[in-house]
């Protein structure tokens, strides 16, 4: 287990060097000056020349990239070019809300996917399972900035139910002030016990959890429907059933269990997806995070903070396989020995 | 499985791609009931009026009052005050923290004087020796449009309450004083034994105007929250907004909705046809005003075809102007001249008309035209500016008609100007299309950096040099510190050469829409200060 374990992280980090290198380069390639948008668009070129001293891009770019990958392995992922701030710190500040955000779209599409699967391969063929795959087709094909507009219309414009942006009411901050913790606004304001935020912040995140939640909901669904139907027709499962065992237990006690492993590490896949996936979806309902950071760096070629946006990705992408693939060895040896 | 899970990922998104571009971005209006949200929304809640600004986009870019150079302004021009003001209606510079002011024959001497009973909101009173400090310390740092002050030589304070500056060349520093940035008045021992510029950055102000910020959220969508200061030296008598929150609201739909709840009171742009849904609108109230945003088509004078005054003019008269004024429906206005209405020395009657027949007759002494050899132009604009890809396209289907291949190419602004002064001349582009507006309000702007002779190609990507042009611009610029009439009349004489000359195509100026709650009462684009929506001369009447 131990060298298992060993192997797969020396993988993780070359994933994540070759990551940096590859986005590093192609910022740089893209044209484009750091230095002249450091500077401002009206600067002189003296003022420019400066800033490239100043941020070491008068150096040759196998320098810099060493030196980024120095400074990423240390903490210093530089500075961005538009916020003027460690990029660091930028993405330490925006990612908890995103996070949030995603768990909560994840959560939601567990408790949607894993029932609407489960229904399917139970009733293979029949209506429910029909029902299921229309649901998650339109789920995974929808547009998500096109299902956040009509979710907005429907639900505040028409139905007045529930509010069309932000992370809570903006005027609590008068009355009943959230103080920060960990920089998720749900979380935060249930350590400290502020209900009223809390409840503001639960229907405030309602909307957009469904738009993130709309892709991995199908993708579950269809994971689940297979692996159970692939489950049900092994030697194991036909001794349940000859035992005289209940369908739905045999459904949800027996089949679902091995079917797990390939939906856990499904999800560690369509997570990182959905990270990216709410850089549109903050846009759209005017949330703080990474993607709106994201959206503005990029506007702004801020080539620091774009490399670190993909860098945490990247990250985030390698630590949720590398959980996933220790967590499948735990609970299946074959993995370990492949 | 895991190929499979991608596999299903990058459909999804070309999916989602392919819909982007067949939807538009617009939300039909739909039942609008403008009156909250219901359960979630508290709206109005008892307590001192809040004005909610909507804005596009991060506000507090710089935190710095003598480095911001960007959307930090609108927050800032309420929070710091110059010493004058320039007022677009009247095309006057009016009073601010300085009271009166007035200039030696030369133009070389500025006295002004100080408004008595100012305070910063540190508690520091406004000094001559706290504005020179400022003033220095902006200039030392040497950033944003600091250059503005840079025919300042010393500044004298004979007393608490007067200003003196001596000049090494005539300078209009009354127009300077009133800049859009770099021209605040601030408290440079604000911050103790910190280091201002990080003291400004933790979110602290050292300024003299009505609000002052009590809360700033890097990244969240609250931004920034302004409160009133008690002190201020207008005074809080009558009826004001005592709190100024920014909104960062990048969805225009989503602006639009919030609107309609009433959750925000004025959003500051949005697409021409949400806005106007909110025209006539009961609840509601909308505003256009034409800004000083430019939009110019620089030709390349030097090289090329375009070298050919005669196939200038006959671009010139080949582009359909009322037709991109129309499919950009209100978001743009016709511009006279290069210098916008609203600033002195703005001229009337210099507009373009389209006129296919004289374009056509031009460019057929050139040798080109319907009946000539086909000509070839190269256009490079803004990539990802909408409106300048609209223009392009339009201006590329006119001058089809003249048998003008017109190769349009979108590019990143570091791009397009590294290529307009690239040292090979046969790279540069034939025609360059991108916006100017002025660091403070004088028209030299345009002429200094787009039509002065430059050796080597700064912001004068026309590659234009006439020397009469040169000595005029000089000239104008000193004239304009003792004589504003006579400087307006030289303005127009320069505006007359540059139309005749055609190194510059003036295509508009942006309008501002903005739409509102029918509360805001006073309300006022001052094109000077871009965006910038001065809190303290509202008065709420909800």
């Amino acid at each position: 287990m131990t060298r298992f374990l060993v192997r797969r992280l020396a993988l993780a980090a070359l994933v994540v060097v070759g990551v940096v290198i590859l986005t590093f380069v192609v910022a740089r390639v893209v044209p484009g000056d750091p230095a002249s948008t450091w500077a401002g668009p009206r600067a002189r070129p003296e003022q420019v020349e400066a800033a490239r001293r100043d941020l070491g891009l008068d150096r040759p770019l196998p320098v810099q990239i060493a030196k980024y990958v120095g400074g990423v392995a240390t903490g210093d992922w530089g500075l961005s070019l538009r916020t003027r701030r460690p990029v660091l710190e930028d993405i330490a500040q925006r990612a908890p809300a995103s996070i949030e955000l995603v768990t909560a779209a994840m959560l939601l599409a567990l408790a949607v996917g894993i029932p609407l699967g489960l229904v399917a391969a139970r009733w293979r063929g029949r209506s429910p399972d029909v029902l299921s795959r229309l649901v998650s087709v339109v789920g995974v094909s929808m547009p998500s900035f096109w299902l956040a507009i009509v979710l907005q219309l429907v639900f505040f414009q028409w139905l007045n139910l529930l509010p069309v942006a932000g992370s809570y009411d903006p005027d609590l901050d008068y009355t009943s002030p959230l103080r920060s913790v960990t920089n998720m606004p749900i979380l935060d304001a249930l350590l400290t016990g502020n209900w009223t935020v809390f409840t503001s912040a639960l229907t405030h995140v309602i909307l957009p959890a469904v738009v993130i939640a709309a892709y991995p909901a199908g993708v579950i669904t269809r994971m689940v429907r297979a692996s159970v139907l692939d489950t049900i027709g092994e030697d194991h499962i036909r001794m349940v059933r000859a035992l005289g065992f209940p369908e739905r237990s045999v459904f949800t006690r027996f089949a679902l269990r091995h079917a797990w492993s390939p939906v856990v590490a499904l999800l560690a896949l369509v997570f990182a997806y959905a990270l990216v996936n709410t850089f549109l979806v903050e846009a759209i309902f005017n949330r703080p995070g990474l993607g709106s950071y994201a959206a503005s760096a990029i506007g702004a070629l801020d080539t620091p903070a774009i490399v670190g946006v993909t860098l945490f990705v990247a990250l985030v992408y390698v630590l949720g396989n590398l959980v996933v693939d220790v967590v499948q060895a735990m609970i299946d040896p074959r993995i370990r020995v492949a | 499985m895991r190929s499979v899970g991608l596999r299903v990922a990058i459909v999804a998104a070309a999916f989602a791609l392919v819909a982007a571009a067949c939807t538009g971005s617009e939300g039909g209006p739909g039942a609008t009931d403008g009156d909250g949200n219901g359960d979630t929304d508290t709206g109005t809640t008892a307590g001192p009026s809040a004005f909610t600004y909507s804005v596009n986009s991060e506000v507090m870019i710089g935190t710095d009052p003598a480095t911001g150079y960007s959307n930090e302004v609108i927050a800032l021009h309420n929070v710091y005050e110059t010493l004058t003001r320039y007022n677009a209606e009247t095309t006057e510079v009016e009073p601010l923290l300085a009271e009166s002011w007035e200039t030696s024959e030369d133009g070389l001497t500025w006295t002004f004087t100080l408004r008595e009973g100012v305070t910063f909101h540190t508690g520091a009173p406004l000094t001559a020796e706290a504005a020179k400090a400022a003033i220095e310390r902006t200039t030392e740092l040497g950033e944003a449009a600091s250059y503005i002050w840079g025919a300042v030589k010393k500044i004298d304070t004979p007393d608490e309450r007067t200003l003196v500056f001596q000049l090494s060349y005539p300078s209009p520093l009354d127009l300077v004083s009133s800049g859009t940035y770099s021209a605040y008045i601030y408290d440079t021992e604000a911050a103790g034994g910190q280091d201002l510029a990080e003291w400004f950055a933790e979110g602290n102000d050292a300024g003299s105007g009505p609000y002052t910020i009590a809360e700033f959220n890097p990244g969240e969508e609250i931004e920034l929250r302004l409160e009133a200061y008690p002190d201020y030296w207008g005074g809080w008598d009558g009826e004001h907004y005592e709190r100024y929150v920014f909104r960062v609201t990048p969805e225009a739909n989503t602006a639009a909705q919030l609107l309609r709840a009433g959750e925000v009171t004025l959003v500051q742009r949005m697409s021409p046809q949400l806005w106007s849904s909110f025209e006539g609108q009961d609840g509601f109230e909308t505003s256009a005003a034409s800004s000083w945003q430019t939009l110019l088509a620089l030709l390349n004078t030097a090289d090329g075809p375009l070298a050919d005054e005669r196939v200038r003019d006959a671009v010139a008269l080949g582009i359909d102007y009322q037709g991109i004024i129309a499919a950009l429906e209100g978001a743009a206005e016709p511009l006279s001249g290069v210098v916008p209405p609203g600033l002195w020395g703005h001229t009337d009657g210099l507009e373009y008309q389209q006129n296919q027949a004289e374009a056509g007759a031009l460019l057929g002494e050139a040798g080109f035209g319907p009946d000539g050899e086909r000509l070839t132009l190269e256009l490079t604009y803004l990539k990802g500016d909408a409106d300048e890809e609209l223009v392009a396209t339009l201006m590329k289907s006119n001058l089809e008609e003249l048998n003008i291949d017109l190769q349009v190419q979108g590019l990143q602004w570091q791009t397009q100007w590294d290529k307009a002064k690239s040292g090979n001349e046969a790279e540069r582009q034939d025609i360059l299309v991108f916006y100017w507006w002025p660091d403070y309000p004088d028209p030299v702007s345009w002429f200094y950096s787009l039509f002065r002779t430059e050796k080597d190609p700064f912001f004068n990507l026309s590659y234009y040099s006439n020397e009469e042009l040169d000595a005029m611009i000089d000239e104008a610029s000193v004239v304009a510190a003792t004589d504003r009439d006579e400087a307006t009349r030289m303005y127009e004489q320069m505006q007359q050469i540059v139309a005749e000359d055609a190194p510059a195509i003036p295509l508009y100026t942006q309008v501002y829409q903005r739409a509102m709650l029918d509360e805001v009462e006073g309300f006022q684009d001052n094109p000077a200060y871009p965006n910038v929506v001065f809190g303290y001369e509202l008065t709420p009447t909800g």
